[in-house]
């Protein structure tokens, strides 16, 4: 009896130690609340380690400043400090990156008076501190200096190309280093409105192209007047955030369910200047159910050295291209989890950290980058700075995280290429499958191959030479023999036979 | 057994008039010929998947399947030989089913000579000199189409037209023959699922 309960003990315990010993893994491995992946050149999603992963959330209940009512943009100035435009209570929320009130902004001196806000839903801070807001229902672009001072409303824009009665309705700003200044208005399909330092209507930047419809305009041509007249227009879709890099290049995001375009890079003169070199295009999620739909993109970000962030507000992921429209990685979820969306409306960054604004939360969900986002990040700016030689190490480093990094594997093959490693930077192009450098690798291997063997290769080519010519020589010569012979018996035959 | 095996589709594919012709009318072509030639095209083919150099070959590693290869060529070379045969039948051609059977594999050796001595050659080439490994794919295929037609034309004794017209039709029959078979496949599974239904309502009520 005591040997049969002391044997049930054993395998009680050896149970619990069973079912104990992998459930840190487990714990480890579950720790995003979405699930990480990144397109490999088969275009298959591939499971990937998570590149950034829920730190906290802050809402306005956090902060001491009550809960923000339907906040609809974010925004880091250069110092540090975070700007929420807290739509529905008319106010900016300025914070510090240790998440303290710095202040709250809800009304400035206007002629004397006090004038407040009206749903602002944009928020930008150039970099000398001046704050710009899109304030939206009053239909102007409010200026003020850091000290909270008024400094310039851009309003009520005057225009040839303007239609009579235009309504300006702002809803994003970005400010490039000239002053001048970009907003995303409402209604507006020409594109994004540029202003000069004064306040002035220059014009439009960056049109998106209408798309066609073919089924559409087969209809069409079928139809009555009547008909016609109720279908729907063929015009360009608005653009839906902006945000300005380091050159004054504009970055824009558009909704357009069909557009292979979604993201915009604007050089000064309107022109789309992004670099789509991946093996996809830049439009987010390439495979998805079409009952979800492509990816829709509220926001975007520059990172600095070419990375930039966009936010899908379809599907609540965070899409991050390097400046060669590579995807790096992405993250992200719509649910009710800590990391995950209901409505996410914006993205900016705070040090390393991303940000990013829950409209139907009402809240900023910060995210961390784990080793593995580090890593890229580090190694991607390396990569845009030309020092191809130093990400070396960080790639490597990347691919003992993840070895279906394709971009790790073409990083170190382009450091090898510079470097003549010409065998070995092919084996790694391979590996990433770029077709394109690799062949420029071949291209110098092969001479390479051919420079160092060409005494030996020509060596065989003349024993070879030689040899055939002895061997064809020789079955001339025998050739001719027999035909001596059998001519001679001939005439002895003919002889004969005389 | 040289004569058989290299010579005859050698000068067959250089010279088409006469090496179906001789094929035809002097018995030259072996049906043990038309397999191996067969049975190498498709050792070409699958080599050329596997091995073509990584320059110009955009197969998925993990989805090359040679059993799949031997249908991809097997199936519409028998599917077209029959189809042939029905569509001739009707027409007044002259060939019988063994002819029609031989023309087509002698038609296929330009594909086993090319494939492979291009296969070795693009594994030592660069992006630039990718053009001539599809040039010679295409020539490869035009010549192929080509030793069909004049084949086609010999082996039922066809104006030129007439073999135009025979083989586009013949084309069209194969997609029917696809049809077809693709609705008795449904007929006889759906047969299948109404005794399996009548079996199972058995087996409940008892």
């Amino acid at each position: 009896m005591a040997a049969k309960q002391w044997l049930l003990g054993v395998a009680a315990a050896s149970l619990l130690f069973l079912s104990a010993a992998p459930s840190p893994v487990s714990a480890a491995s579950s720790s995003t609340p979405y699930e990480s992946y990144n397109y490999n050149y088969w275009e298959e999603g591939a499971p990937s380690p998570a590149a950034y992963v829920p730190a906290r959330t802050v809402s306005g209940t956090d902060l001491g400043v009550g809960s923000f009512l339907e906040p609809s943009d974010l925004y880091t100035a250069v110092d540090g400090l975070i700007y929420v435009a807290d739509t529905g209570n008319n106010r900016i929320v300025v914070m510090t990156d240790e998440w303290k009130v710095d202040r709250v902004i809800d009304s400035f001196e206007n002629e004397g008076k006090k004038d407040s806000f009206n749903m602002p839903s944009g928020v930008y801070v150039d970099e000398l501190g001046s704050l710009f807001v899109a304030d939206t229902n009053n239909g102007r672009v409010v200026v003020l200096h850091k000290d909270g001072t008024l400094k310039l409303i851009v309003d009520n824009p005057q225009s040839d190309i303007l239609a009579a009665g235009f309504k300006f309705v702002p809803l994003k700003v970005a400010v490039d280093k000239a002053q001048r200044v970009y907003v995303v208005a409402n209604g507006v399909y020409e594109g994004v409105m540029q202003f000069d330092s004064e306040g002035s209507f220059i014009g439009y930047v960056g049109t998106n192209k209408v798309q066609r419809d073919y089924t559409e305009i087969f209809w069409r041509i079928f139809s009555t007047k009547a008909q016609k007249a109720k279908m729907v227009l063929f015009i360009p879709t608005e653009f839906s955030n902006i945000d300005m890099d380091h050159k004054g290049f504009v970055y824009a995001t558009n909704i357009d369910p069909n557009s292979k375009e979604p993201i915009k890079r604007l050089n000064p003169s309107g022109e789309d200047v992004l670099k789509r070199y991946g093996y996809f295009a830049v439009v987010g999620d390439i495979r998805f159910r079409m009952s979800v739909g492509p990816s829709k993109f509220v926001d975007i970000k520059v990172m600095g050295d070419g990375i930039y962030s966009a936010l899908d507000s379809n599907q609540g992921k965070i899409f991050t291209y390097d400046d060669e429209g590579n995807l790096l990685y992405v993250y992200g979820s719509k649910g009710n989890q800590v990391g995950t969306f209901k409505t996410p409306v914006a993205i900016d960054r705070s040090g390393q950290n991303h940000l990013v604004l829950d409209r139907g939360k009402g809240n900023i969900a910060v995210f961390e980058p784990t080793l593995f986002g580090q890593k890229v990040n580090e190694a991607s700016q390396l990569h845009y700075n030309g020092r191809n030689t130093e990400a070396v190490p960080i790639w490597e480093e990347v691919l003992r995280l993840n070895a279906n990094y394709d971009i790790a594997y073409i990083g170190i093959g382009r450091s090898l290429l510079m470097e003549k490693q010409n065998g070995e930077a092919m084996d790694y192009f391979e590996l990433g499958m770029d077709r394109k450098n690799y062949s420029v690798a071949y291209k110098r291997h092969r001479r390479e191959l051919m420079k160092e063997h060409f005494s030996s290769f020509m060596t065989t080519v003349v024993i070879l030479a030689a040899v055939l010519a002895a061997f064809l020589l020789a079955r001339a010569w025998r050739k001719r023999k027999p035909f001596v012979r059998a001519a001679a018996p001939q005439t002895k035959g003919g002889d004969r036979a005389l | 057994m040289k004569q058989d095996f290299i010579k005859f589709p050698l000068h067959l594919i250089v010279h088409p008039f006469n090496g179906f012709w001789d094929m035809k009318y002097d018995g030259k072509g072996k049906l043990k010929v038309a397999f191996t030639i067969l049975a190498l095209a498709i050792l070409s083919i699958t080599l050329q998947k596997q091995f073509a150099g990584f320059l110009v070959n955009f197969n998925d590693p993990r989805y090359l399947n040679s059993l799949g290869d031997i249908v991809g060529v097997l199936f519409p070379f028998l599917l077209w030989c029959a189809a042939n045969w029905s569509i001739t039948t009707l027409m007044g051609g002259e060939g019988k089913f063994k002819e029609i059977v031989l023309a087509t594999a002698y038609s296929v050796t330009p594909l086993v000579l090319i494939y492979v001595p291009i296969t070795i050659a693009s594994r030592f080439m660069v992006k630039e000199e990718t053009a001539f490994y599809y040039l010679m794919l295409t020539i490869a295929f035009v010549w192929f189409i080509g030793l069909l037609f004049v084949g086609t034309m010999t082996v039922h004794q066809y104006t030129a037209l007439k073999t135009v017209v025979t083989m586009a039709l013949t084309v069209v029959v194969m997609g029917i023959i696809v049809f077809l078979g693709a609705l008795v496949f449904s007929m006889f599974q759906q047969i299948y699922e109404f005794f399996y239904n009548i079996y199972r309502e058995l087996i409940f009520r008892a």
